[in-house]
Order: structure tokens, then C-alpha cells, then sequence
């Protein structure tokens, strides 16, 4: 069995569904960036499989620039949760309510 | 279009087939005699402490972190390096240099900014 | 094989377009080292060193209005006319956010630390928002608005030490990366339906070649999430109340103001480029009809203003009140994109720039007063027109700006948008937005009653007058006599827009 662009595109579905569910059912600040992550990961996927399927490499560098970029957004989420763990010794988004009505 | 993928096939479920064999045999065979000693975590040896959940100092976060940016950024020269030939032959060496230059002097003061503020200290 | 980069090969000449964002990026580099050298202990150095780097951009921006359009960096980035007017809108109101910073007690309060990040920090937001309104491949929109992103985490949780404030950075954090995924996947299945990354390449692929209409509105709705979250609009606004009244109120003002401005300037450039071939050539487009745009931009603009407005009306911290009303505005300004007209698009850029002065200065009041009273509760601001006339009389101006009622700005601004829905027939939606107006006065005459109408309370020093610092009231009135001058005579501010987009480039 060949493995086309629409098993990728599957694949990504899949993945950012994943990624979305994860983020509405989970009340864990730390789970939510990890779902974040599969959600940017199946775009990623998508983009590296048109990059082939169009023969144009800007996909490529696209992936390569939004990997830096995820990880500076996580180093940057979690540096913030530590410091929120530290005040609050929990990071469940349903119990961080200072700011709500 | 699947026969390629046959021996494969035969092979993961020779293995499956031989490990629940084997495992069920032990099972049904084996005498069982549970005491307090034998129940405990096996710990090289040495009576086993506290929980497994243990939390990790922060400091582990830290390091993990800058190293997560740091060898990302490494990442970010590949593209460089696959179009400088183009850059070459188009005759702007010297403009592609130049630019890598400002990117790793960027990183450079992120790596200065990380030192100074003691993000590499452990204490 | 894949085939090697077709690149536009970049020069140094190219730089020389750039100069305001260059200079924005060295002097964040230059104050974060100088920060460093002096050890943190003296906040005027990076201080300095943020409004001279913004001053000397401003300078080059404006020196660079005239001239022609050109890419820099190879064809990732275009410096135009709606690049060089949001340009402008940046910088005044990242200088005007530097210098009330100065005054802020929350920024640099006596147990604050790291007072000289925060103005390197501030320095790179304005610089990150420049090139928002510049990307012209969705590479580079992506790049650019998680730069602004990144930088707004941190300015919003940089009171570590307040609970308010690291909250507001986790909700702004999730909500971002949660909705900047989202963006992604969509950007990476418009890359899938054409192939190109640029925004130009983009529209002629999909002129050439148009997808399947629930393809192409799958992909256009992802988009918007991503957008619609940068600009605050109804359904991706639920950070926006939390982050703006939790973050410090300066890093409000400008949250306010310049990210949702720079996600206007985003959207602009994108949908403008890539559904329509520019402003002039809406008509011809079938691209909007393919994915109903109108219809998809009335009801959000439509929920976004009803929302903002009827929250807005039964809160009673000042800050938060103007949170929901910022979301309201992004409402009225959504009107504008309905068909992406010329006219659309001139009433956005004149709204957004009124926008930008009277709710700069409203948050940049309640800086102020959070300065001599540590709050910012309605039932605290009573007898405030006694207690400091002239700040109070400016708020007031910003107030009936923001309601949109004459001889102030906002009337204008709201004129033109008005205009600009009426001349394309859709009744309903003026109609939703002249009641909106209506709802909006009454929460924002609620702050003026506290104000001048209501005594206050008995207790020690209650309603001695306060000792206004005079950078506070320079920056207000800079901000005051632009939003009550634009509303009589709105000629230059109103050609200004249109040189902007008479000179929006969508081609290259």
C-alpha cells in the first residue's frame, strides 16, 4: 500500500481533533500546552506534506520556523505556570477564577 | 499490494502468539507465595523511600527550557546553509554572512542575558 | 526531487526600507545589555534608551512616508502605504505608553524588579506590531504575530508577584497558543490549496484554480479564529476581559490598542490580498461570494458589539468596563470589512486611528488615578472632578469620543464606518450598531456621573485634591486635543488615510 497525501492529511486531522478534544475535556494548564502542541504539530504535517506534493520547499522552512517557534512559546507558557504554581500551588485553569466575575 | 508486508505480519504474530504462551504457562505453572518482603518495589537492594510521584525541583524546568531554545535555534541555521549557495552564486556572500551574523549575535545576547541574570547557576 | 527555493534574493539596499524597524529591534537588543551593564538599578537608563529608539523611528517612519512600495527581505515582508500609516499609530502610541510607564506606580513601584526589561520588552512589542502590518507571506503573519504574542505573555504577567497579574499571563498564554494553532493549521491548508506562501500567490492561484467553497471556507474561518483572537472579537474573546484587567494597567493601554491594531493591519493586508486583487477591485472578486463573506463578517461584527456593549454595562471596576468596550469598538470596526471596499477600508483606517488616541487615553486615566488611589472601582472614582479637574474633564472627552457623539473624534470615525455600511445596503447592521452606541452611553456616563455627580466618601483624606504628576497630564492632553481636533476638522487625518490606501500594495 502506497502512503499518499491523504494518509498525511488523515494523519493531521486526526492529530490537531486530538489536540482540540484534549484541550476542551482537560483542566490542567501543563496538559492544555501539551494538546497545544499536538494541535501545531498536525499543521506542521500538513504543511511538510504539501511541501512534497507541491514540489516547493517553502513548506519546509515554514516547519522549520514554527518548531522555534512552538518552543519558545512553551518555554515561555511554562516559565509562567511555574511562577503561577509558586502562588497558587495549582495550575487547574477552573480554580484561577481572582479575575472572573 | 499487502503481500510485501506478509513476513512482517507472520513475524508480530509469532511473537505475540509466543509471549502470551509463555507468560500464561508461567502463570498457571508457577507457585505463588506472596509475602510482605516480596511485595515490596525492588529498589537495588535497599528498602525503598517515599513515593514515585516525586516533584521535580524547578530548576530541572530551567535547564530543560534553555536548552529546548538553544538547540532550536541551531535548527533555524539549516535553511541558511541550504540556500547560502544560491546566495553565493548570485554573488551576495557577503550580505548572507552578514545576516547570520545578526542571528547569532541576537542569540548571543539572549545567552549573555541568561548568564548575567544567573539562569545557568544552579544555586 | 524537490526543486531548490526559488528565492527573491535579498540585498542590503533593501534594509535601507526597514530603517524603523531596525532601529526598534537594535534598541531592544541595546536596553536589554544596557539593563544588564548597569544591573538593574537604574531603570532611567533602558528608559532612556526606549524613547530615544522610538523617537528616532518615529523620525525615519516618518521620513519614509513618501516613498514608493518595496519588499524587503526577499518577498516576505512589503513597506507600503498601509505599512507606513500603521507604522506611525505605533509608535505614537508605544511612545505614548513608554513615557505614562514612567509615571506608573505598578511598573515602577518600589518593590518592582526588572523595571529595565519592561521597556526593552515594550520597545520590541512596538517593533513586533510594525511587522504585522508589513508580513506579506503567511510565514511571516505567523512569525510576526507570535512575536507580539510572546512579548504580550510577558508584559502581562510582569507584576510576578501579583496574583492578577500571573493569571492574566497563563489565560492570555493558553488562549493565545490554543488560538494560534488553530491559525496554523489554517495557513498550513491555504499553503495545501495553492502551493504558495505568499499572500500575492495565494490570490492568483486561487483566481486560477478555486477550491471547493467548503473547502475554501473551512480554511478562511481557521484564519479568522487566529485573527479574530489577535483583535478580541466574539467567540475568541474570552481572554480579553481577564488579561486586561489583570495585566498592569499601562501594559493594558497598550494591549488595547496596538496588538488589536496590528491584527486589523494583519487582516486588511491578507484578506484584501488574497480574496480581492486590492480595495479598488472588490466587485469583481467571486471569491467573497464563494464563502459568503458579508454574511460571515455582519453577524461577527454583530455579536462582537452587542456582546461588548451589554457586559459592559453591569461592570463595575473601570478597567474591566473598558475591556468589554474595547471588545464593543472591535465590533463597529468590523463593519468595515464587509465587502472589502476602498470605502470600508478607509473608514477602518480613520476608526482605528481615532480608536487608538481616545482609548489610549482613557486606560492611560485610569493609570493615573490607580497611581494616588490603588483602585480602580467605579465607587472609588467619585468626586475625582473635584479632586483633579483637568484629568477628569480629559476622561470625559475620551468618554463621549469613545460613545461617538460630536464635536469629538469618535463621531467622526463612527460617521465614516456608518457610511460605509449604509452605501452597501445593509440596514440591519447600521441599525444593531446605532442602538449599540446608544447602550454604550450609558456605562460610559456612569463613569462620568461617579466623576463630577457624586460626593466622596467621608473618611481621611478622602477628597483632598491629587498631586498630578505633570508628565501625566502632558501625555493626556497630547492625546485629549487630537480627539477633540480630529472632530472639527478631520481633513489631513482623512487624506492621510487615503494616501495610505492609494498606496496599499497588493501586487509586487
Amino acid at each position: 500500500m502506497e502512503i499518499t497525501l491523504t494518509h498525511y492529511l488523515v494523519l493531521a486531522t486526526l492529530l490537531f481533533l486530538t489536540g482540540m478534544l484534549g484541550f476542551i475535556v482537560r483542566r490542567n494548564a501543563i496538559v492544555m500546552l501539551m494538546c497545544i502542541e499536538l494541535m501545531l504539530c498536525a499543521a506542521n504535517i500538513v504543511l511538510a506534506a504539501f511541501s512534497r506534493w507541491h514540489l516547493d520547499l517553502g513548506g519546509h522552512v515554514f516547519v522549520l520556523m514554527s518548531f522555534a517557534v512552538a518552543a519558545a512559546e512553551a518555554a515561555i507558557g511554562l516559565a509562567i505556570l511555574v511562577e503561577i504554581y509558586r502562588r497558587r500551588r495549582t495550575v487547574n485553569v477552573d480554580e484561577l477564577t481572582t479575575l472572573m466575575e | 499490494m499487502y503481500t510485501q508486508l506478509l513476513p512482517v505480519l507472520l513475524v508480530l504474530s509469532v511473537a505475540v502468539v509466543f509471549a502470551a504462551v509463555f507468560l500464561g504457562l508461567s502463570y498457571w505453572l508457577g507457585p505463588r507465595r506472596p509475602d510482605p518482603l516480596k511485595e515490596t518495589t525492588y529498589e537495588c537492594g535497599i528498602p525503598p523511600r517515599g513515593t514515585v510521584q516525586i516533584r521535580f525541583f524547578v530548576r530541572f524546568f530551567l535547564v530543560a527550557l534553555m536548552f529546548l531554545l538553544f538547540d532550536l535555534e541551531a535548527v533555524l541555521l539549516y535553511p541558511w546553509v541550504l540556500l547560502y549557495g544560491d546566495f553565493l552564486s548570485a554573488g551576495q556572500a557577503a550580505f548572507a554572512l552578514g545576516e547570520i551574523s545578526v542571528f547569532l549575535a541576537v542569540v548571543v545576547v539572549g545567552l549573555v542575558y541568561v548568564w548575567k541574570k544567573g539562569g545557568l547557576e544552579w544555586q | 526531487m524537490l526543486e531548490t527555493l526559488q528565492v527573491n534574493i535579498p540585498s542590503w539596499s533593501d534594509l535601507g526600507y526597514w530603517r524603523p524597524e531596525l532601529t526598534l529591534l537594535s534598541t531592544f537588543l541595546v536596553a536589554l545589555i544596557g539593563d544588564l551593564i548597569v544591573r538593574g538599578r537604574r531603570p532611567w537608563v533602558p528608559f532612556t534608551l526606549a524613547l530615544a529608539g522610538m523617537l528616532l523611528a518615529l523620525g525615519f517612519a516618518v521620513a519614509d512616508l513618501g516613498e514608493p512600495a518595496h519588499t524587503v527581505m526577499g518577498s516576505l515582508i512589503i513597506v507600503d502605504g498601509i505599512a507606513s500609516f500603521f507604522r506611525i499609530l505605533f509608535l505614537v502610541a508605544g511612545l505614548a505608553t513608554v513615557l505614562f510607564s514612567w509615571t506608573s506606580e505598578e511598573i515602577m513601584g518600589v518593590k518592582r524588579e526588572a523595571k529595565g526589561e519592561y521597556y526593552a520588552l515594550l520597545t520590541l512589542l512596538t517593533g513586533g506590531m510594525c511587522v504585522m502590518a508589513e508580513a506579506r507571506d503567511i510565514l511571516m503573519l505567523f512569525l510576526s504575530m507570535e512575536l507580539v504574542g510572546l512579548t504580550s505573555y510577558v508584559l502581562a504577567g510582569y507584576m510576578r508577584t501579583s496574583l492578577r497579574s500571573t493569571e492574566a499571563a497563563v489565560k492570555y498564554v493558553i488562549f493565545a497558543a490554543v488560538s494560534s494553532g488553530i491559525m496554523l493549521y489554517g495557513l498550513s491548508l491555504f499553503y495545501g490549496l495553492t502551493g504558495e506562501t505568499t499572500f500575492v500567490g495565494i490570490r492568483e492561484a486561487l483566481f486560477a484554480n478555486p477550491p471547493h467553497p467548503y473547502a475554501l471556507l473551512v480554511v478562511v474561518v481557521l484564519v479568522l479564529v487566529g485573527m479574530g483572537y489577535k483583535i478580541a472579537a466574539v467567540p475568541f474573546h474570552h481572554w480579553a476581559p481577564d488579561v486586561y484587567e489583570g495585566a498592569p494597567t499601562p501594559v493594558t493601554a497598550i494591549f488595547s490598542v496596538g496588538p488589536k491594531a496590528a491584527g486589523f493591519a494583519l487582516m486588511i493586508r491578507f484578506f484584501y490580498t488574497t480574496l480581492v486583487a486590492g480595495p479598488e477591485a472588490a466587485g469583481t472578486s467571486n471569491l467573497l461570494r464563494l464563502v459568503d463573506w458579508p454574511l460571515l463578517i455582519a453577524l461577527l461584527s454583530a455579536v462582537t458589539m452587542t456582546y461588548g456593549n451589554l457586559v459592559a454595562l453591569r461592570q463595575t471596576n473601570v478597567k474591566r468596563m473598558l475591556a468589554y468596550s474595547s471588545i464593543a469598538h472591535v465590533g463597529y470596526i468590523l463593519m468595515g470589512f464587509l465587502l472589502l471596499t476602498s470605502d470600508g477600508l478607509q473608514a477602518i483606517l480613520f476608526y482605528l486611528l481615532v480608536y487608538m488616541l481616545m482609548n489610549l487615553g482613557a486606560f492611560l486615566f485610569v493609570v493615573a488615578i490607580n497611581n494616588h488611589l490603588r483602585s480602580e472601582e467605579l465607587t472609588d472614582y467619585a468626586g475625582l472632578g473635584f479632586r483633579a479637574p483637568w484629568l477628569a474633564t480629559m476622561m470625559f472627552v475620551f468618554l463621549i469620543s469613545l460613545t461617538g457623539l460630536p464635536p469629538t473624534a469618535g463621531f467622526i470615525g463612527k460617521f465614516f464606518l456608518f457610511k460605509a455600511v449604509l452605501a452597501q445596503e445593509w440596514y440591519w447592521l447600521a441599525i444593531l450598531a446605532g442602538l449599540n452606541s446608544v447602550i454604550s452611553l450609558f456605562y460610559y456616563m456612569r463613569v462620568t456621573k461617579a466623576m463630577f455627580f457624586t460626593e466622596p466618601a467621608e473618611s481621611d483624606g478622602a477628597a483632598a485634591p491629587l498631586a498630578i504628576k505633570p508628565l501625566e497630564y502632558v501625555v493626556l492632553a497630547a492625546l485629549c486635543i487630537p480627539t477633540i481636533g480630529l472632530g472639527i476638522w478631520w481633513g489631513p487625518v482623512r487624506d492621510f488615510a487615503d494616501q495610505a490606501i492609494a498606496r496599499f500594495n497588493v501586487g509586487i
